[in-house]
């Protein structure tokens, strides 16, 4: 037969097509056609469902054939049931703020870490890519920073496995293991009345990634490849060499003229590339002897726009799902295996580059450096404190490793046969992730060091996460009385066990061993109760008790709770049958969540750390190594964030807009920070403590608009926009963040009480009369006469208050069109570059010549001060405009019966707006210091599905 | 898994309490971390897991802040870098918050409480007499920290336990007495005089502090003292420690000796009562003497005279130190600049170098750079550390030419010295400094202004300068100048309030027992 929708009398593919009371079964073709092999002992009644379609059970007819016309359920988008975190929900029947994000609104394009998919598509929630290498850090935030020294990254939630959030050395970002095309869905939880139910770990939202899992039915077959082309076109604005010849012969000295060579050197052309990627994707999902299962498998290998820059990524994905005594045991195996080999450019040449003397050639015939030119003294070997080629920076250092990573659970069901309203669950995890890698200088690298034999650093990290959760569910309606009740336990184990050792030589020799071990381990009991009565009124609540290893047993023990309720006013009589208002739910929430992700661990016990070799002390003639008793803090106890959320979920006009509306008060008390401590009383100067208060409030609000639905055209537009206002707001000491490059140990950021975390701290600047900044002229604003570090104030930070996602989505007959921006306001960013390379004393600083910032020109500043430094004239604002992604996308007319073949192509990093001086707006938290730059990236691609 | 919360240190590098203190061997190796944290900034050498936080690592380490407070706020020193709160000392325009005089609070009362720690850990080993030889060290070094925090703060708060209760504030006097006390206490206690090994001190260490402690005692305590310090003056100068005379690089004088890298081993070693030991292959961090040696080079200096790969293009001098020699001058420049002297303790480089400051900030080449500090030794071979990045040039805080000085000083000053033995005293240092008699001078000759002049030539770059002008009524006062001292080119008084530093401001924010040193 052929299932077709109602409304557009087109066949619907994928449509799910199951013998009732049976696991056989078929999956309709892209064509909406179906075929079934049926026994003669086989019930007689075929069960059809789709998501987003009412469920329809038919008879089979004698003939054999039977059609369907399958109709859209308008409720039923919100009946998806979501994985909340020991167990599943309706949306309809959630309490809490949560964001769906499925395969059909993820981000295209070249994606290497699954947050990318995501980006731009959730209001409130921030994904920055930590520079434009391939398979970089991507950084989340959701809702604000939450705590100062505590991690404020999101759990994230791999089919129930809460992921450890630290990397193995030779990883580039936690999750860029992970194939992004093996991921269904991710589902955002934002207010803490959701993530309670996560306890600890929750604290600064949680991401629960869902992989694609097998289906019942034939085997269907998806194969995706694509080719990408990067292309630097963003560079750091230094002088070129004629106009750098020009100034140096104004401003320096004779004898600094005389070192001007007669080369034309672009050094940045010198170090970035056009670099090419490719993936390959392949994946089967069907059934195999009564059991779902997907398997897939994924390649990729990606070049860096830096030269030498590499990530190759290697995926295997398994998921078996049997059921077994008529879905009384369910059980769902999910494994999959990575590797990944990073060869990492030496980013050393980002700013060598930008400091090098365009007038130099990159070779020089006489250099004993292999030939690469270098800023020599009378010995032949490099000087101190120069510029080293950064051609040779790239070229003489390798620096690689390999990274195996093993995601793997098994979830046990079990529907107890005496009581089914009562399902046990046992779900066992394990996340291990093992590198290896190694860095070697090359003896022939230039150096001040005539007796540099070479270098070589080699490392083996090792990180286990062992996870066991055991719950039980009972579920049960009483009349117009929904109850479900979760209570259970969990514990994981966290295991760092990192090797690594020097050597002075290229080869292994001359070794310094170093190893680094720690664990600490999680335990928790939780409950959760949601009770609903008719469907109309809901509510949540939910109790967890956690206790870390890191903090002593007197403090161990924190118990966290939420509650919440919801209205669903669609549902009340005098709403329910309109058409116009689908959907209208109210919802309140309140919750706590513990956090000590990050701390350290260990911290409440007095430790002494032995000296590295290095480190001993002389006593006659013989090197002692020491013992120091390091900083202690016994009164550790729970980083705790209470989160106040009101939301309204809307759909209006038969679901064309909808969307929804957040209000949030998220409080950090007890925050621990690193903090200062009278070194009489401990053995150190800071601790991590409890000692502040943080605040995040916010509005959110996204729609959904389905423009024009017709059969021909569909036109969807998304639109997402997020305000948050970050406090500090208890904090007893002023604390110092945000090292610049430029003299040693300079600071820019402060955490201070009142103030956004990661505020600037600058000096603020005179301007003469014709706008330009005059040298070493600041406001005396304590009006001592005297200008020092009392003379600073608060300016600006780096978070924007406002944020924007705006999606366009475009299916014209075979044409599909997407695009995605994104808008950023009230961001501000130090220019680091402009302020540590853009003063003409540099021209010839240290007896040799650099290039210089063109900023120079702006500020024209003779010397680099530590007030000229920290002069507010630095701090720009870096609001801006992206379109991050367009695609277009063809599906061809059909070629072979049962084949499904999309090309499309697309465009990454298309365009920025702003009025920021550096080369990208976008820095992770905000100090501009040779950033890495995002290519721009074409990309061609090929979906197959058969 | 309840059991499982209770976890504990697995690393390898990672110690408890009972295996530190479990036997004498061990028990020596936290006695090497309290003298290390005068010397080291940290466990992993020459940066990494740093002692004190919040401040760049290489520049938190003792003799380094020692010398940004001490000398670079005097007319002895200037530096051309823009770390953070660096300019400000030598323009005397600190504040409460500069990072430089935070961090030496930090250190200093770090010190006392790794020495606080010890002292109660290694009581129940003192069986063993040579745990209380080491207990007695531990005293010496935590009044050593004490004496600084009382000479650059005042007004400290004493503690002599473990306890995390915030300590109460004390007057000066009570500080001074306790480090009086202390000394007193341990000069009983310490090995005799040379009965110690290298690197560790004895009880000359304590007479020599004593002397410190009474000669500035009218600054500390309003009352003069100058007897006792003649008293522990002369107790020094009897000891076994001698002026070093050894000339092991036959270059004229046995000055220079004392300042290079073999300085434990060449004779200076016999002139250290307490030094502080570096090594480039043992004992390596960013400050001490590889900081001294690499910051002064710059501008035409060879670096491989110094032992070292290069310059950090830093520390200069002011003309007002030159002048300190001018009666030794024996060759100008062209424009009239002195560029030689008979004096061989006037180590300066010349070449390139302008007399006159224009310029502070990145402009090396403006005033004198100084070679006193090499890592080369008496042969004139480098240090061990073959990629010259880290010396082995050992720093004396306490050398028996400065208690000679003492003596003079006490004695001129009113002490029951004699001045005949204060005139042998100071013609004993001039001939080493001269290489023969031309520069001796007789009673007549000493009076303050002259043993003020010969301090700063003897003594100049060793952390000694604004202790000894502050004893003057020199440091902040307008009747005596340097360039650029109050941040103006031809130098300006400032407020008396100078003469201490102020407590670090979170100091103040965590402890409300603490009052801000006046009009701070």
């Amino acid at each position: 037969g052929i299932v077709k929708d109602k409304a557009t009398d087109l066949p619907i593919g994928g449509v799910s097509i199951l013998i009732e009371n049976t696991n056989k079964g078929t999956i309709t073709d892209f064509d909406g056609n179906y075929n079934l092999q049926l026994d003669d002992n086989d019930p007689k009644n075929i069960v059809i469902s789709y998501l987003g379609y009412k469920t329809q059970i038919l008879a089979i007819p004698l003939n054999g054939r039977l059609d369907v016309v399958l109709e859209e359920d308008v409720t039923s988008l919100t009946a998806v049931n979501l994985t909340v975190g020991y167990g599943s929900m309706k949306k309809d029947d959630m309490t809490g703020s949560a964001d769906l994000v499925t395969t059909k609104d993820f981000n295209p394009g070249p994606v290497q870490s699954p947050q990318q998919l995501i980006t731009g598509k959730v209001a409130g929630v921030t994904v920055t890519s930590g520079s434009g290498a391939p398979g970089d850090k991507q950084n989340i935030v959701i809702r604000g920073v939450g705590s100062l020294s505590l991690s404020s990254a999101p759990l994230i939630v791999l089919d129930g496995i809460p992921l450890s959030d630290s990397t193995v050395g030779g990883a580039r970002d936690v999750l860029n293991t992970i194939n992004p095309n093996d991921v269904e869905s991710m589902v955002v939880l934002k207010d803490a009345s959701a993530t309670s139910i996560y306890g600890s770990r929750g604290a600064n939202g949680v991401i629960l990634i869902t992989t694609k899992r097998g289906k019942n039915g034939a085997f269907k077959f998806s194969y995706n490849t694509m080719t990408s082309v990067a292309t630097p076109f963003q560079k750091a604005d230094v002088l070129g060499a004629d106009e750098f010849r020009q100034l140096v012969t104004s401003l320096t000295k004779s004898a600094d003229i005389a070192k001007l060579g007669s080369a034309n050197t672009d050094w940045q052309d010198q170090i970035y590339q056009t670099a090419f990627g490719q993936q390959h994707d392949f994946s089967a999902l069907g059934s195999f002897l009564n059991t779902p299962m997907r398997f897939s498998v994924g390649y990729s290998d990606q070049d860096g726009i830096l030269k030498t820059d590499n990530f190759k990524r290697t995926t295997a994905s398994l998921n078996l799902s049997p059921s077994f005594f008529e879905d009384h045991l369910k059980i769902e195996i999910n494994g999959r295996g990575n590797y990944t080999e990073n060869f990492f450019a030496n980013r050393g040449a980002i700013s060598s580059a930008s400091d090098f003397d365009p007038t130099q050639s990159v070779y020089d015939p006489n250099s004993i450096f292999d030939g690469y030119y270098a800023w020599t003294g009378t010995n032949g070997y490099q000087l101190n404190l120069v510029p080293t080629n950064p051609v040779a920076l790239l070229n003489l250092v390798s620096d690689s490793a390999e990274v195996r990573r093993f995601i793997g659970n098994t979830k046990v069901d079990y529907k107890l046969h005496f009581f089914p309203d009562v399902t046990a669950t046992l779900n066992a995890g394990v996340d291990m992730a093992n590198s290896n890698g190694r860095k070697v200088t090359s003896a022939s690298i230039p150096t001040s060091d005539t007796s540099f034999d070479g270098s070589r650093t080699e490392y083996i990290n090792e990180s286990t996460n062992t996870l066991l959760d055991f719950y039980l569910t009972y579920q049960k309606d009483f009349d117009k009385h929904g109850i479900n009740l979760v209570g259970g336990y969990s514990f994981q184990k966290f295991d760092v066990d990192n090797y690594n050792y020097d050597s002075e030589k290229e080869q292994n020799g001359n070794d310094f061993e170093f190893i680094d071990k720690n664990r600490n381990t999680l335990l928790s009991y939780f409950g959760r109760l949601n009770y609903d009565f008719d469907g109309k009124y809901l509510l949540t609540a939910t109790l967890r008790a956690d206790a870390s290893s890191k903090l002593n047993p007197d403090n161990r023990w924190g118990l966290f709770s939420s509650f919440a309720a919801a209205w669903n006013i669609h549902k009340e009589s005098f709403l329910e049958g309109n058409q116009n208002i689908n959907e209208l739910k109210l919802r309140l929430g309140y919750g706590e969540v513990g956090n000590v992700n990050g701390l350290g661990d260990y911290l409440f016990l007095t430790r002494y750390s032995g000296s590295q070799s290095t480190a001993n002390y002389q006593f006659g003639s013989q090197y002692y190594q020491t013992y120091r008793p390091n900083p202690v803090n016994t009164n550790l106890r729970w980083e705790v964030g209470r989160t106040y959320n009101a939301g309204i979920d809307y759909a209006f006009f038969n679901r064309k807009i909808s969307g929804s509306l957040n209000v949030y008060l998220k409080e950090t008390q007890d925050l621990i920070a690193n903090t200062v401590v009278d070194p009489f009383t401990n053995f150190g100067n800071r601790i991590d403590a409890n000692i502040g208060d943080m605040e995040n409030k916010g509005i959110e609000f996204s729609i959904n608009w389905k423009t024009v639905s017709t059969e021909t055209l569909k036109v969807n537009l998304g639109y997402n926009i997020a305000y948050n206002n970050n406090q500090v707001t208890r904090l007893p000491d002023q604390q110092f963040v945000g090292g610049i490059s430029g003299g040693t140990g300079n600071n820019v950021q402060t955490h201070i009480e009142g103030a956004a975390p990661f505020s600037y701290l600058v000096y603020q600047q005179l301007y003469d009369t014709n706008g330009k900044p005059i040298e070493g002229a600041y406001v005396d604003r304590d009006h001592n006469g005297v200008i020092n570090d009392k003379d600073k104030y608060l300016y600006k930070n780096p978070y924007a208050n406002v944020t924007m996602g705006f999606n366009t989505s475009i299916q014209y007959r075979s044409i599909d069109f997407n695009m995605v921006t994104r808008a950023s306001l009230g961001n501000y960013v130090y220019n680091n570059v402009s302020s540590s390379k853009g003063y003409a004393n540099r021209l010839n600083e240290t007896s040799i010549l650099n290039n210089i910032n063109r900023g120079y020109f702006t500020t024209e500043f003779k010397e680099m001060t530590q007030s000229n430094l920290l002069s507010d004239h630095y701090v720009e604002n870096a609001s801006f405009f992206k379109i991050d992604n367009i695609t277009l996308g063809y599906t061809l007319p059909k070629v072979f019966e049962k084949v499904k073949i999309r090309l499309y192509s697309s465009v990454q990093n298309v365009l920025t707006i702003t009025d920021y001086s550096g080369i990208d707006p976008e820095v992770n938290l905000g100090i501009d210091n040779n950033l890495y730059p995002r290519p721009r990236t074409y990309v061609f691609g090929l979906n197959v599905n058969f | 898994c309840t059991n499982e919360l209770d976890q504990s240190p697995i690393d390898p590098d990672s110690f408890t309490e009972k295996n530190v203190f479990s036997n004498v061997e061990n028990v020596k190796s936290a006695l090497a971390k309290v003298y290390a944290s005068l010397v080291l900034t940290g466990q992993s050498g020459p940066a990494g897991d740093a002692d004190i936080q919040g401040i760049d690592e290489g520049t938190s380490q003792f003799s380094r802040m020692l010398f940004y407070m001490n000398e670079l706020t005097t007319d002895h020193a200037v530096v051309g870098w823009g770390d953070p709160g660096l300019p400000d000392l030598h323009e005397m325009s600190w504040s409460s918050s500069n990072t430089l005089t935070e961090a030496m609070y930090y250190r200093l009362a770090q010190v006392v409480s790794f020495s606080n720690s010890f002292i109660v850990n290694a009581t129940p080993l003192n069986d063993d007499v040579e745990v209380q030889y080491y207990i007695a060290e531990a005293r010496f070094l935590r009044a050593y920290a004490y004496y600084n925090l009382l000479d650059l703060y005042g007004a400290v708060p004493i503690t002599t336990t473990i306890s995390t209760e915030l300590p109460l504030q004390m007057t000066r006097k009570q500080v001074f007495e306790f480090v009086e006390g202390e000394l007193l206490d341990v000069q009983n206690l310490l090995k005799d005089s040379g009965a110690n090994e290298y690197g560790r001190v004895d009880k000359v260490a304590a007479w020599a502090l004593l002397s410190r402690l009474y000669l500035n005692a009218e600054v500390y305590i309003n009352e003069n003292k100058y007897n006792e310090c003649v008293t522990f003056s002369e107790k020094v100068i009897n000891s076994s420690y001698i002026i070093n005379t050894i000339d092991a690089n036959s270059n004229g004088t046995a000055y220079d000796e004392l300042f290079l890298a073999d300085n434990d081993s060449n004779g200076a070693q016999n002139e250290f009562i307490f030094a502080l030991n570096f090594d480039g292959l043992n004992s390596q961090t960013y400050a001490g003497t590889t900081f001294l040696i690499h910051a002064s080079i710059g501008g035409t200096m060879d670096p491989a005279d110094f032992g070292v790969n290069g310059g950090w293009f830093g520390l200069r001098t002011t003309k007002t130190l030159v002048q300190k020699f001018s009666s030794s001058v024996t060759g100008s420049d062209s424009g009239g600049d002195p560029i030689a002297w008979s004096d061989t303790r006037a180590m300066f480089y010349t070449d390139g170098q302008n007399l006159e400051i224009t310029t502070i900030a990145n402009e090396f080449t403006d005033g004198y750079a100084v070679t006193k500090f090499k890592n080369v030794d008496s042969n004139g071979a480098p240090g061990s550390d073959a990629t010259g990045n880290f010396t082995d040039t050992d720093l004396p805080m306490i050398r028996l030419a400065e208690i000679y000085l003492n003596y003079a000083e006490a004695t001129v000053r009113g002490g029951a010295g004699s001045i005949g033995t204060a005139v042998d005293l100071m013609n004993e240092l001039r001939e080493r400094a001269y290489g023969n008699q031309s520069g001796n001078i007789v009673s007549g000759d000493l009076d303050i202004s002259f043993i003020m002049n010969e301090r700063s030539r003897e003594l100049y770059w060793e952390g000694f300068r604004r202790t000894d002008l502050i004893r003057n009524n020199q440091f902040t006062e307008s009747s005596y100048l340097w360039p650029f001292k109050g941040g103006v080119a031809q130098g300006i008084g400032v407020g008396k309030f100078r003469d201490n530093f102020p407590f670090p401001t979170n100091i103040i924010l965590t402890n409300p027992n603490i009052e801000q040193n006046n009009k701070y």
